[in-house]
Protein backbone atom coordinates (compact mmCIF):
# COMPACT_ATOMS: atom_id res chain seq x y z
CA UNK A 1 0.00 0.00 0.00
CA UNK A 2 2.73 2.41 0.47
CA UNK A 3 4.64 1.41 -2.44
CA UNK A 4 0.83 1.88 -4.90
CA UNK A 5 0.87 5.30 -2.68
CA UNK A 6 3.85 7.07 -3.40
CA UNK A 7 3.58 6.05 -7.20
CA UNK A 8 0.55 7.97 -7.06
CA UNK A 9 1.76 11.66 -5.68
CA UNK A 10 4.91 10.71 -8.24
CA UNK A 11 2.63 10.54 -10.85
CA UNK A 12 0.74 13.60 -9.88
CA UNK A 13 4.48 15.29 -9.18
CA UNK A 14 4.91 14.75 -13.13
CA UNK A 15 1.66 15.90 -14.10
CA UNK A 16 2.27 19.03 -12.15
CA UNK A 17 5.60 19.52 -13.66
CA UNK A 18 4.33 19.13 -17.23
CA UNK A 19 1.85 21.43 -16.50
CA UNK A 20 4.14 23.92 -15.17
CA UNK A 21 6.43 23.70 -18.10
CA UNK A 22 3.84 24.09 -21.04
CA UNK A 23 2.38 27.56 -21.77
CA UNK A 24 -0.34 29.25 -19.87
CA UNK A 25 -3.20 27.56 -19.69
CA UNK A 26 -5.64 28.97 -22.27
CA UNK A 27 -2.67 30.57 -24.66
CA UNK A 28 -0.81 28.94 -27.35
CA UNK A 29 -3.07 26.05 -27.14
CA UNK A 30 -4.88 27.00 -30.43
CA UNK A 31 -2.01 28.68 -32.14
CA UNK A 32 1.12 26.86 -31.46
CA UNK A 33 4.45 28.47 -32.49
CA UNK A 34 6.08 27.80 -35.66
CA UNK A 35 8.88 25.70 -35.59
CA UNK A 36 12.29 27.46 -35.58
CA UNK A 37 13.64 27.40 -38.82
CA UNK A 38 16.44 24.42 -38.10
CA UNK A 39 13.19 22.02 -36.84
CA UNK A 40 11.57 22.74 -40.12
CA UNK A 41 15.79 22.38 -41.68
CA UNK A 42 15.58 19.32 -39.83
CA UNK A 43 12.20 17.70 -41.04
CA UNK A 44 12.98 18.91 -44.92
CA UNK A 45 16.80 18.44 -44.85
CA UNK A 46 17.59 21.79 -45.99
CA UNK A 47 17.56 25.34 -45.51
CA UNK A 48 14.12 27.96 -46.27
CA UNK A 49 15.91 30.15 -49.69
CA UNK A 50 14.94 33.44 -49.51
CA UNK A 51 12.56 34.76 -52.01
CA UNK A 52 14.10 35.17 -55.11
CA UNK A 53 14.22 38.81 -56.49
CA UNK A 54 12.24 41.01 -58.80
CA UNK A 55 13.36 40.45 -62.30
CA UNK A 56 14.08 43.49 -64.05
CA UNK A 57 14.89 44.04 -67.69
CA UNK A 58 16.19 47.44 -69.03
CA UNK A 59 14.57 46.95 -72.21
CA UNK A 60 12.68 44.41 -74.45
CA UNK A 61 12.24 43.81 -78.68
CA UNK A 62 9.07 45.64 -80.24
CA UNK A 63 7.70 42.04 -80.75
CA UNK A 64 8.13 39.04 -79.35
CA UNK A 65 9.27 37.49 -82.70
CA UNK A 66 12.36 40.01 -82.56
CA UNK A 67 12.53 39.66 -78.97
CA UNK A 68 13.61 35.45 -80.01
CA UNK A 69 15.49 36.09 -82.97
CA UNK A 70 17.73 38.50 -81.38
CA UNK A 71 18.13 36.22 -77.98
CA UNK A 72 18.71 33.18 -80.85
CA UNK A 73 21.51 35.26 -82.56
CA UNK A 74 23.68 36.58 -79.54
CA UNK A 75 23.24 33.10 -78.02
CA UNK A 76 24.61 31.13 -81.22
CA UNK A 77 27.31 33.68 -82.15
CA UNK A 78 30.17 33.48 -79.78
CA UNK A 79 34.30 32.56 -78.66
CA UNK A 80 35.57 30.71 -75.79
CA UNK A 81 36.70 34.75 -74.61
CA UNK A 82 33.45 36.00 -74.95
CA UNK A 83 30.76 33.26 -74.24
CA UNK A 84 30.44 34.17 -70.47
CA UNK A 85 29.85 37.68 -70.56
CA UNK A 86 27.23 36.64 -73.81
CA UNK A 87 25.30 34.46 -71.55
CA UNK A 88 25.09 37.38 -68.46
CA UNK A 89 24.30 39.44 -70.82
CA UNK A 90 21.68 37.42 -72.22
CA UNK A 91 20.07 36.40 -68.73
CA UNK A 92 19.82 40.66 -67.91
CA UNK A 93 17.80 40.82 -71.25
CA UNK A 94 15.59 37.58 -70.38
CA UNK A 95 12.85 36.54 -67.29
CA UNK A 96 12.39 33.29 -65.64
CA UNK A 97 13.74 30.34 -66.79
CA UNK A 98 15.50 32.01 -69.87
CA UNK A 99 17.13 34.25 -67.33
CA UNK A 100 17.98 31.38 -64.74
CA UNK A 101 19.85 28.94 -67.77
CA UNK A 102 21.50 32.63 -69.46
CA UNK A 103 22.96 32.83 -65.29
CA UNK A 104 24.05 29.39 -65.03
CA UNK A 105 25.74 29.07 -68.50
CA UNK A 106 27.28 32.10 -67.70
CA UNK A 107 28.49 30.72 -64.79
CA UNK A 108 30.14 27.39 -66.01
CA UNK A 109 31.86 28.96 -68.76
CA UNK A 110 33.53 31.37 -66.70
CA UNK A 111 35.64 28.94 -65.66
CA UNK A 112 35.40 25.87 -68.10
CA UNK A 113 39.30 25.39 -68.57
CA UNK A 114 38.32 22.90 -71.70
CA UNK A 115 36.49 25.68 -73.58
CA UNK A 116 39.37 28.06 -73.45
CA UNK A 117 41.89 25.73 -73.37
CA UNK A 118 40.63 24.78 -77.05
CA UNK A 119 39.52 27.70 -78.01
CA UNK A 120 35.98 26.79 -78.65
CA UNK A 121 33.67 28.71 -80.57
CA UNK A 122 30.24 28.94 -81.82
CA UNK A 123 28.94 30.94 -84.97
CA UNK A 124 25.84 30.36 -86.96
CA UNK A 125 22.87 32.09 -88.05
CA UNK A 126 18.88 32.00 -87.35
CA UNK A 127 17.16 30.38 -90.10
CA UNK A 128 14.02 30.75 -89.20
CA UNK A 129 11.73 31.86 -86.33
CA UNK A 130 7.97 30.30 -86.37
CA UNK A 131 5.17 30.61 -83.83
CA UNK A 132 4.27 27.34 -82.68
CA UNK A 133 0.72 26.89 -82.86
CA UNK A 134 -1.56 29.05 -82.35
CA UNK A 135 0.23 30.61 -79.82
CA UNK A 136 1.98 34.23 -80.59
CA UNK A 137 4.41 33.56 -77.00
CA UNK A 138 5.86 30.25 -78.23
CA UNK A 139 8.17 30.03 -81.36
CA UNK A 140 10.07 26.95 -82.82
CA UNK A 141 13.96 28.51 -83.32
CA UNK A 142 15.59 26.68 -86.43
CA UNK A 143 19.67 27.81 -86.59
CA UNK A 144 22.37 26.31 -88.62
CA UNK A 145 25.81 26.79 -86.12
CA UNK A 146 29.20 26.00 -86.79
CA UNK A 147 31.98 25.09 -83.81
CA UNK A 148 35.23 25.19 -84.05
CA UNK A 149 38.18 25.14 -81.98
CA UNK A 150 41.29 26.94 -82.55
CA UNK A 151 43.65 24.92 -80.23
CA UNK A 152 41.55 21.16 -80.80
CA UNK A 153 41.63 18.71 -83.65
CA UNK A 154 38.08 17.62 -82.22
CA UNK A 155 36.02 19.77 -84.40
CA UNK A 156 37.88 19.95 -87.50
CA UNK A 157 35.57 18.82 -90.52
CA UNK A 158 32.29 18.69 -89.36
CA UNK A 159 29.68 20.68 -91.24
CA UNK A 160 27.65 23.79 -89.93
CA UNK A 161 24.70 21.48 -88.89
CA UNK A 162 20.62 22.22 -88.31
CA UNK A 163 19.62 22.61 -84.84
CA UNK A 164 15.92 23.66 -82.84
CA UNK A 165 15.07 25.38 -80.10
CA UNK A 166 11.65 26.23 -78.45
CA UNK A 167 10.96 29.54 -76.90
CA UNK A 168 8.94 31.55 -74.95
CA UNK A 169 8.77 35.48 -75.09
CA UNK A 170 7.16 37.45 -72.28
CA UNK A 171 6.39 41.15 -72.43
CA UNK A 172 7.24 42.96 -69.61
CA UNK A 173 5.79 46.29 -71.07
CA UNK A 174 3.73 47.64 -73.40
CA UNK A 175 5.89 46.62 -76.98
CA UNK A 176 8.52 45.64 -74.48
CA UNK A 177 9.31 41.71 -74.91
CA UNK A 178 11.68 39.27 -73.94
CA UNK A 179 12.26 35.87 -73.65
CA UNK A 180 11.25 33.93 -70.86
CA UNK A 181 11.81 30.08 -72.04
CA UNK A 182 14.43 28.93 -73.80
CA UNK A 183 14.96 25.45 -74.49
CA UNK A 184 17.24 23.75 -76.90
CA UNK A 185 16.09 20.56 -78.70
CA UNK A 186 19.46 19.86 -79.74
CA UNK B 1 33.08 -22.74 -99.81
CA UNK B 2 36.85 -21.67 -99.86
CA UNK B 3 35.47 -19.71 -102.80
CA UNK B 4 32.74 -17.82 -100.48
CA UNK B 5 34.93 -17.17 -97.49
CA UNK B 6 37.88 -15.24 -100.03
CA UNK B 7 35.24 -13.77 -101.46
CA UNK B 8 33.51 -12.09 -98.02
CA UNK B 9 37.03 -11.47 -96.81
CA UNK B 10 38.17 -9.43 -99.88
CA UNK B 11 34.83 -7.85 -100.87
CA UNK B 12 31.68 -5.83 -99.55
CA UNK B 13 29.50 -4.38 -101.75
CA UNK B 14 27.14 -2.06 -99.76
CA UNK B 15 24.15 -3.26 -102.17
CA UNK B 16 23.17 -6.72 -102.79
CA UNK B 17 22.77 -7.25 -106.38
CA UNK B 18 21.36 -10.91 -106.51
CA UNK B 19 20.30 -13.71 -104.84
CA UNK B 20 23.92 -14.99 -104.51
CA UNK B 21 24.94 -12.12 -103.09
CA UNK B 22 21.86 -12.87 -100.94
CA UNK B 23 23.30 -15.88 -99.78
CA UNK B 24 26.31 -15.38 -99.15
CA UNK B 25 25.20 -12.19 -97.23
CA UNK B 26 23.30 -14.17 -95.41
CA UNK B 27 26.01 -16.92 -94.49
CA UNK B 28 28.52 -14.26 -93.50
CA UNK B 29 26.14 -12.17 -91.63
CA UNK B 30 25.13 -15.02 -88.95
CA UNK B 31 28.90 -13.75 -87.67
CA UNK B 32 27.28 -10.13 -86.93
CA UNK B 33 25.04 -11.34 -84.85
CA UNK B 34 26.30 -9.21 -81.27
CA UNK B 35 28.32 -7.22 -82.63
CA UNK B 36 26.48 -4.40 -83.46
CA UNK B 37 25.44 -3.74 -79.38
CA UNK B 38 28.55 -4.02 -78.54
CA UNK B 39 30.29 -1.62 -80.70
CA UNK B 40 27.34 0.82 -80.62
CA UNK B 41 28.13 1.03 -76.69
CA UNK B 42 31.59 1.60 -77.35
CA UNK B 43 31.17 4.31 -79.52
CA UNK B 44 28.54 5.77 -77.14
CA UNK B 45 31.14 6.00 -74.52
CA UNK B 46 34.53 6.10 -76.77
CA UNK B 47 37.07 8.84 -75.17
CA UNK B 48 34.53 11.26 -74.14
CA UNK B 49 33.38 12.75 -77.35
CA UNK B 50 30.06 12.24 -79.27
CA UNK B 51 28.24 14.30 -81.90
CA UNK B 52 25.19 15.12 -81.30
CA UNK B 53 23.16 13.51 -83.73
CA UNK B 54 22.04 16.39 -85.78
CA UNK B 55 23.08 15.79 -89.41
CA UNK B 56 24.56 18.68 -90.77
CA UNK B 57 22.21 20.35 -93.99
CA UNK B 58 25.53 20.91 -96.00
CA UNK B 59 26.32 19.75 -99.37
CA UNK B 60 30.30 20.85 -99.76
CA UNK B 61 32.50 18.71 -101.40
CA UNK B 62 35.27 18.94 -99.18
CA UNK B 63 37.00 16.51 -97.21
CA UNK B 64 38.98 18.55 -93.89
CA UNK B 65 41.80 16.11 -93.23
CA UNK B 66 42.43 16.55 -89.07
CA UNK B 67 45.21 15.27 -86.43
CA UNK B 68 44.43 11.56 -86.11
CA UNK B 69 41.72 10.35 -83.62
CA UNK B 70 41.33 7.73 -81.13
CA UNK B 71 38.23 5.54 -81.15
CA UNK B 72 37.87 1.92 -81.65
CA UNK B 73 40.02 0.04 -84.48
CA UNK B 74 37.04 -1.64 -86.39
CA UNK B 75 37.31 -3.89 -90.42
CA UNK B 76 36.44 -1.56 -93.15
CA UNK B 77 36.23 -1.94 -96.83
CA UNK B 78 35.93 0.88 -99.67
CA UNK B 79 32.83 0.27 -101.95
CA UNK B 80 32.30 2.46 -105.28
CA UNK B 81 34.17 4.13 -108.18
CA UNK B 82 35.17 2.89 -111.52
CA UNK B 83 35.88 -0.32 -110.70
CA UNK B 84 32.88 -0.87 -108.86
CA UNK B 85 30.44 0.13 -110.86
CA UNK B 86 27.96 -1.97 -109.90
CA UNK B 87 28.04 -0.02 -106.34
CA UNK B 88 26.63 3.30 -108.30
CA UNK B 89 26.99 6.62 -107.05
CA UNK B 90 23.62 7.25 -105.62
CA UNK B 91 23.16 6.84 -101.45
CA UNK B 92 20.30 4.46 -100.18
CA UNK B 93 18.56 8.15 -99.29
CA UNK B 94 19.35 9.12 -103.17
CA UNK B 95 22.11 11.41 -102.49
CA UNK B 96 24.77 11.80 -105.22
CA UNK B 97 27.90 10.71 -103.51
CA UNK B 98 29.99 12.19 -106.32
CA UNK B 99 28.76 15.12 -104.60
CA UNK B 100 28.99 14.12 -100.95
CA UNK B 101 32.46 12.17 -101.18
CA UNK B 102 32.79 12.42 -96.80
CA UNK B 103 30.14 8.88 -97.04
CA UNK B 104 29.99 5.64 -95.42
CA UNK B 105 27.67 3.20 -94.72
CA UNK B 106 27.09 1.27 -91.86
CA UNK B 107 27.02 -2.36 -92.48
CA UNK B 108 25.29 -5.90 -90.83
CA UNK B 109 22.40 -5.68 -92.90
CA UNK B 110 19.87 -5.52 -95.60
CA UNK B 111 17.77 -2.29 -94.72
CA UNK B 112 18.48 1.08 -92.44
CA UNK B 113 17.32 -0.92 -89.35
CA UNK B 114 19.28 -3.73 -89.93
CA UNK B 115 22.23 -2.50 -90.80
CA UNK B 116 23.42 -1.72 -87.35
CA UNK B 117 26.86 -2.96 -86.70
CA UNK B 118 27.59 0.01 -84.71
CA UNK B 119 24.32 -0.01 -83.39
CA UNK B 120 21.94 1.40 -85.96
CA UNK B 121 23.64 5.45 -85.86
CA UNK B 122 20.80 7.56 -88.12
CA UNK B 123 20.92 8.64 -91.11
CA UNK B 124 24.12 11.69 -91.52
CA UNK B 125 25.65 10.76 -88.17
CA UNK B 126 29.13 12.15 -88.18
CA UNK B 127 32.20 10.01 -87.96
CA UNK B 128 36.02 10.87 -87.42
CA UNK B 129 37.59 8.16 -89.52
CA UNK B 130 41.64 7.55 -88.88
CA UNK B 131 43.92 5.77 -90.95
CA UNK B 132 47.25 5.86 -90.36
CA UNK B 133 48.19 9.45 -89.58
CA UNK B 134 44.96 11.32 -92.07
CA UNK B 135 41.68 11.84 -90.26
CA UNK B 136 38.62 12.98 -91.28
CA UNK B 137 34.96 13.20 -91.22
CA UNK B 138 32.08 11.14 -93.06
CA UNK B 139 28.88 11.02 -92.58
CA UNK B 140 26.37 8.09 -92.99
CA UNK B 141 24.29 8.06 -96.13
CA UNK B 142 24.49 4.67 -96.61
CA UNK B 143 24.23 0.94 -95.79
CA UNK B 144 25.39 -2.64 -96.74
CA UNK B 145 25.33 -5.82 -95.88
CA UNK B 146 29.15 -6.77 -95.09
CA UNK B 147 31.02 -9.82 -94.71
CA UNK B 148 33.24 -11.54 -93.05
CA UNK B 149 36.12 -10.16 -90.06
CA UNK B 150 38.41 -8.12 -91.17
CA UNK B 151 42.06 -8.50 -89.54
CA UNK B 152 40.15 -10.41 -87.42
CA UNK B 153 38.30 -7.27 -86.49
CA UNK B 154 34.26 -7.21 -86.71
CA UNK B 155 33.72 -5.52 -90.50
CA UNK B 156 30.97 -2.53 -89.98
CA UNK B 157 31.72 0.04 -92.11
CA UNK B 158 31.95 0.79 -96.02
CA UNK B 159 33.94 3.74 -96.84
CA UNK B 160 33.12 5.62 -99.80
CA UNK B 161 35.93 5.32 -102.41
CA UNK B 162 36.86 9.12 -102.98
CA UNK B 163 36.37 9.07 -98.68
CA UNK B 164 38.88 6.41 -98.38
CA UNK B 165 41.01 7.52 -101.12
CA UNK B 166 41.54 11.21 -99.20
CA UNK B 167 42.84 9.09 -96.34
CA UNK B 168 45.52 7.88 -98.24
CA UNK B 169 43.97 4.58 -98.66
CA UNK B 170 45.23 2.60 -102.22
CA UNK B 171 42.13 1.98 -104.38
CA UNK B 172 41.43 -1.38 -105.11
CA UNK B 173 38.26 -1.30 -107.32
CA UNK B 174 36.44 -1.53 -104.72
CA UNK B 175 38.35 -4.81 -102.84
CA UNK B 176 40.38 -2.87 -99.96
CA UNK B 177 39.88 -4.06 -96.85
CA UNK B 178 41.91 -3.37 -93.57
CA UNK B 179 41.55 -1.77 -89.89
CA UNK B 180 40.60 2.06 -89.29
CA UNK B 181 39.77 3.41 -86.06
CA UNK B 182 36.70 5.83 -85.77
CA UNK B 183 35.61 7.99 -83.59
CA UNK B 184 31.83 10.20 -82.54
CA UNK B 185 33.59 13.99 -83.23
CA UNK B 186 32.15 16.19 -80.39
CA UNK B 187 28.28 17.76 -80.23
CA UNK B 188 28.32 21.06 -82.30
CA UNK B 189 26.19 24.12 -81.83
CA UNK B 190 25.67 26.26 -78.99
CA UNK B 191 23.34 24.24 -77.22
CA UNK B 192 25.55 21.39 -77.15
CA UNK B 193 28.45 23.33 -76.37
CA UNK B 194 26.98 24.53 -73.31
CA UNK B 195 25.16 21.49 -71.87
CA UNK B 196 21.83 22.74 -72.85
CA UNK B 197 20.35 20.59 -75.27
CA UNK B 198 17.61 18.71 -74.64
CA UNK B 199 19.09 15.36 -74.94
CA UNK B 200 22.02 15.97 -73.10
CA UNK B 201 20.64 14.64 -70.10
CA UNK B 202 19.78 11.37 -71.31
CA UNK B 203 21.93 8.34 -70.35
CA UNK B 204 21.19 7.22 -74.25
CA UNK B 205 21.93 10.17 -75.66
CA UNK B 206 23.84 9.19 -78.98
CA UNK B 207 26.69 11.65 -78.12
CA UNK B 208 26.88 13.38 -74.74
CA UNK B 209 28.16 17.08 -75.71
CA UNK B 210 31.67 18.47 -74.75
CA UNK B 211 30.31 19.56 -71.57
CA UNK B 212 27.83 17.08 -70.69
CA UNK B 213 29.64 15.18 -67.56
CA UNK B 214 27.67 12.39 -68.03
CA UNK B 215 30.49 10.66 -68.19
CA UNK B 216 31.47 11.27 -64.62
CA UNK B 217 27.99 9.90 -63.26
CA UNK B 218 28.31 6.17 -64.27
CA UNK B 219 23.96 5.26 -63.20
CA UNK B 220 22.78 7.92 -61.39
CA UNK B 221 19.72 7.34 -60.11
CA UNK B 222 16.42 9.44 -60.54
CA UNK B 223 14.33 10.68 -58.16
CA UNK B 224 10.88 12.34 -58.72
CA UNK B 225 10.87 15.75 -57.55
CA UNK B 226 13.39 18.51 -56.87
CA UNK B 227 15.31 16.76 -53.46
CA UNK B 228 17.89 14.38 -53.89
CA UNK B 229 17.27 11.69 -51.45
CA UNK B 230 19.93 9.56 -49.89
CA UNK B 231 20.28 5.61 -51.07
CA UNK B 232 21.03 2.64 -48.20
CA UNK B 233 24.62 2.09 -49.43
CA UNK B 234 25.33 6.01 -48.62
CA UNK B 235 24.87 7.39 -52.36
CA UNK B 236 22.64 10.18 -53.27
CA UNK B 237 19.49 9.86 -56.18
CA UNK B 238 19.61 13.26 -58.23
CA UNK B 239 15.98 15.17 -58.70
CA UNK B 240 15.06 14.29 -61.82
CA UNK B 241 13.93 17.74 -62.38
CA UNK B 242 16.92 19.48 -61.26
CA UNK B 243 19.25 21.07 -63.88
CA UNK B 244 22.07 18.91 -65.67
CA UNK B 245 24.85 21.12 -63.67
CA UNK B 246 23.18 19.75 -60.63
CA UNK B 247 22.50 15.55 -61.80
CA UNK B 248 26.25 15.92 -62.54
CA UNK B 249 27.67 17.34 -59.01
CA UNK B 250 25.53 14.71 -57.60
CA UNK B 251 27.13 12.08 -59.67
CA UNK B 252 30.81 13.48 -58.87
CA UNK B 253 29.75 13.22 -55.26
CA UNK B 254 28.74 9.41 -55.65
CA UNK B 255 31.92 8.85 -56.98
CA UNK B 256 33.76 9.76 -54.13
CA UNK B 257 31.34 9.06 -51.03
CA UNK B 258 32.92 6.95 -48.15
CA UNK B 259 36.76 8.14 -49.19
CA UNK B 260 38.61 9.26 -45.83
CA UNK B 261 38.83 11.80 -44.89
CA UNK B 262 42.48 13.31 -44.94
CA UNK B 263 43.85 16.86 -44.10
CA UNK B 264 45.68 18.30 -47.20
CA UNK B 265 44.64 15.59 -49.79
CA UNK B 266 43.99 15.48 -53.12
CA UNK B 267 44.63 19.06 -53.38
CA UNK B 268 47.16 19.25 -56.51
CA UNK B 269 45.73 16.40 -58.41
CA UNK B 270 43.13 17.19 -61.38
CA UNK B 271 39.52 17.44 -60.15
CA UNK B 272 38.72 14.97 -62.84
CA UNK B 273 40.58 12.11 -61.19
CA UNK B 274 39.11 10.50 -58.29
CA UNK B 275 41.67 10.61 -55.50
CA UNK B 276 42.24 7.61 -52.78
CA UNK B 277 41.30 10.54 -49.64
CA UNK B 278 39.92 14.01 -49.85
CA UNK B 279 39.48 17.09 -47.41
CA UNK B 280 36.88 18.81 -46.92
CA UNK B 281 37.79 21.66 -49.27
CA UNK B 282 38.94 19.33 -51.88
CA UNK B 283 35.72 16.92 -52.06
CA UNK B 284 33.80 20.14 -52.59
CA UNK B 285 35.80 21.30 -55.44
CA UNK B 286 35.63 17.76 -56.70
CA UNK B 287 32.01 17.98 -57.07
CA UNK B 288 32.00 21.67 -57.98
CA UNK B 289 33.87 20.54 -61.22
CA UNK B 290 31.42 17.98 -61.62
CA UNK B 291 29.25 20.44 -62.59
CA UNK B 292 31.79 22.17 -64.44
CA UNK B 293 31.68 25.49 -61.86
CA UNK B 294 35.23 24.93 -61.36
CA UNK B 295 38.11 24.56 -63.80
CA UNK B 296 40.00 21.24 -63.80
CA UNK B 297 42.75 22.47 -61.98
CA UNK B 298 41.40 24.32 -59.08
CA UNK B 299 42.96 23.31 -55.77
CA UNK B 300 41.84 26.19 -53.17
CA UNK B 301 41.19 26.01 -49.48
CA UNK B 302 38.22 26.40 -47.78
CA UNK B 303 38.82 29.97 -46.91
CA UNK B 304 39.09 31.30 -50.90
CA UNK B 305 35.44 29.57 -51.35
CA UNK B 306 34.21 32.07 -49.24
CA UNK B 307 34.04 34.17 -52.87
CA UNK B 308 32.84 31.80 -54.75
CA UNK B 309 29.99 31.96 -57.17
CA UNK B 310 27.29 35.04 -55.82
CA UNK B 311 26.24 35.32 -51.74
CA UNK B 312 23.70 34.05 -50.24
CA UNK B 313 21.57 30.79 -50.57
CA UNK B 314 20.61 29.44 -54.12
CA UNK B 315 17.70 27.24 -55.12
CA UNK B 316 19.69 24.51 -55.75
CA UNK B 317 23.43 24.72 -53.98
CA UNK B 318 24.20 26.37 -51.25
CA UNK B 319 27.84 26.31 -50.50
CA UNK B 320 28.75 26.96 -46.78
CA UNK B 321 32.74 28.07 -46.17
CA UNK B 322 34.97 29.84 -43.48
CA UNK B 323 38.57 29.99 -43.07
CA UNK B 324 38.67 26.55 -41.31
CA UNK B 325 36.00 23.90 -42.90
CA UNK B 326 33.67 24.19 -46.09
CA UNK B 327 30.35 22.26 -46.86
CA UNK B 328 27.29 22.42 -49.12
CA UNK B 329 23.57 21.40 -49.71
CA UNK B 330 22.69 20.14 -53.14
CA UNK B 331 19.13 19.78 -53.24
CA UNK B 332 18.61 19.72 -50.21
CA UNK B 333 20.97 16.78 -49.31
CA UNK B 334 24.19 18.04 -47.24
CA UNK B 335 27.99 17.15 -48.78
CA UNK B 336 29.89 17.03 -45.85
CA UNK B 337 33.25 15.50 -43.76
CA UNK B 338 32.76 12.79 -41.02
CA UNK B 339 30.78 13.84 -38.23
CA UNK B 340 30.56 17.53 -39.03
CA UNK B 341 27.31 17.73 -37.80
CA UNK B 342 28.90 16.22 -34.60
CA UNK B 343 29.26 13.23 -32.88
CA UNK B 344 26.60 10.72 -34.22
CA UNK B 345 24.94 12.56 -36.95
CA UNK B 346 24.95 9.14 -38.42
CA UNK B 347 27.57 9.98 -41.74
CA UNK B 348 31.06 7.79 -42.03
CA UNK B 349 33.85 9.69 -43.71
CA UNK B 350 33.62 11.88 -46.71
CA UNK B 351 29.94 11.82 -48.01
CA UNK B 352 25.99 12.98 -48.33
CA UNK B 353 24.54 13.52 -44.76
CA UNK B 354 20.91 13.17 -43.82
CA UNK B 355 21.39 16.09 -41.30
CA UNK B 356 21.59 19.49 -41.88
CA UNK B 357 23.94 21.46 -39.28
CA UNK B 358 24.94 25.05 -38.15
CA UNK B 359 25.46 27.14 -41.02
CA UNK B 360 27.07 30.19 -38.37
CA UNK B 361 30.31 31.05 -39.08
CA UNK B 362 30.33 30.11 -42.22
CA UNK B 363 29.87 32.70 -45.41
CA UNK B 364 27.01 31.32 -47.80
CA UNK B 365 27.52 31.16 -51.54
CA UNK B 366 25.81 29.70 -54.47
CA UNK B 367 26.42 29.27 -58.20
CA UNK B 368 24.82 32.09 -60.46
CA UNK B 369 21.33 30.17 -61.53
CA UNK B 370 21.45 27.13 -59.06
Amino acid sequence: MSSARHVRQGLVLVLVAALSACAPLGSGADHPAPPSKLTQAQARHEYPAPPAPPERVPQGAPTAADAVRGFAIAYINWTAATVSARMRALAALSVGQARAAMELAAAQTAGDYELKRGGIANHGTVEAVAPLGSRRDQFVVVTRERTTATNSAAYAGLRPAWHVAVANAAQVAPGAWVVSRWQPQS
Amino acid sequence: MATVSAMLAQRTRHRVRSGTLVLIALLAGIGFVGIGPALFATLMSGNGSGGCGTGPAGSGTSIVLGAPGNGRLVGATEYGGPGDPSSGSTGARGDNLLAHPDTYAELGGLTWQTASAMGGLAYMTPLRVTSGERSAIAYKRDFGFGGGPVAGLPRVIDLWWQFAERLGIPYENGLWSGAIRIQRPPASGAANTLGQAAGADSALAPAPSRACTAALSGALTLTPGERARLLPGGLAAAPASAPSAVKAIIAAGNQIVGKPYVYGAAHGQPLSEVAPAYDCSSSVEHLLYGGRLLPVDYGAASSELESFGEPGSGRWLTLYASAAHVFMYVAGLRWDTHDAAGPGDGSQGIGWHPLVRSAAGFVARHPAGL
